[in-house]
């Protein structure tokens, strides 16, 4: 066994992801000032595309009471949340090819693009309620010291319950 | 001593960990489960989940970013 097959193609046991995570998400705070989220990046990609369709999004009432967060001097890649996130992408990427196991993964059948989608837009709107994801309002709040971040973590619990009996039951 | 094969291709966390499951609960012990998947998450969560119920487990990458993982029902 090289080094090569422990550190490169074995997983990580979780500890060490979760201890690499958090010393990732505390040099970012302290290099760019702002806590590692997900869903703020895709929001601003979503947003650029109902606008190029014509939409108004700047003039509904979710982003009048409460602000998305998109400073002036922002574009569409360079702001912060989308840089992380094709970082994240680019990153992941270079860790199957370097791994060996790059693949492309095909659709399995309609039942998976209908949950897929289903479970997508769930998530996104989510997200939106809830002011981020699992990474934003969960993983980043805690450190926070932030309640907030607890009570997101209390429900997903809760979340993933149910969800897992509902697809232990009736789905598979 | 029957064998059963698990088609996981395609599909990603939790559905491969929640079929194996199943899959178990209805085989008998000392029959083996044949999982084919190409989803890397298995081969941490599913192998961990069947060590800790007691089961015997090994896999082997039979492809670039395929793998086969075998379980063995102990209990």
């Amino acid at each position: 066994m090289g080094l090569y097959y422990k550190i490169v193609k074995k997983p990580w046991p979780y500890w060490v992801g979760g201890i690499l995570l958090a010393l990732l998400n505390i040099s970012l705070l302290l290099i760019t000032g702002s806590v590692w989220g997900v869903t703020t990046g895709l929001l601003y990609w979503g947003l650029f595309i109902i606008e190029s369709l014509g939409a108004n999004p700047a003039s509904w009432y979710y982003f009048n009471v409460y602000s998305p967060g998109f400073r002036g001097g922002y574009t569409l890649i360079l702001n912060p949340h989308s840089v992380l996130n094709i970082a994240i992408i680019i990153g992941a990427l270079l860790a199957v090819l370097w791994a060996n196991q790059y693949k492309f993964k095909k659709i399995k059948n309609m039942k998976q693009i209908f949950f897929a989608l289903a479970g997508g837009i769930l998530m996104g709107y989510g997200s939106r309620l809830s002011f981020g994801c699992n990474i934003g309002a969960y993983f980043s709040a805690i450190p926070s010291f932030s309640l907030h971040g607890w009570v997101f973590g209390v429900f997903i619990f809760v979340g993933a319950y149910i969800g897992t009996r509902i697809l232990y039951k009736y789905i598979i | 001593m029957a064998e059963y094969k698990l088609d996981c291709l395609h599909e990603v966390c939790p559905i491969p960990l929640l079929k194996a499951l199943k899959s178990l609960e209805k085989m008998e012990i000392g029959d083996i489960l044949i999982m084919h998947t190409d989803h890397n998450c298995s081969i941490a969560n599913v192998v961990e989940w069947t060590k800790k119920q007691g089961h015997y487990i090994d896999y082997i990458e039979i492809a670039e970013g395929e793998w086969e993982i075998y379980i063995e029902k102990a209990r």
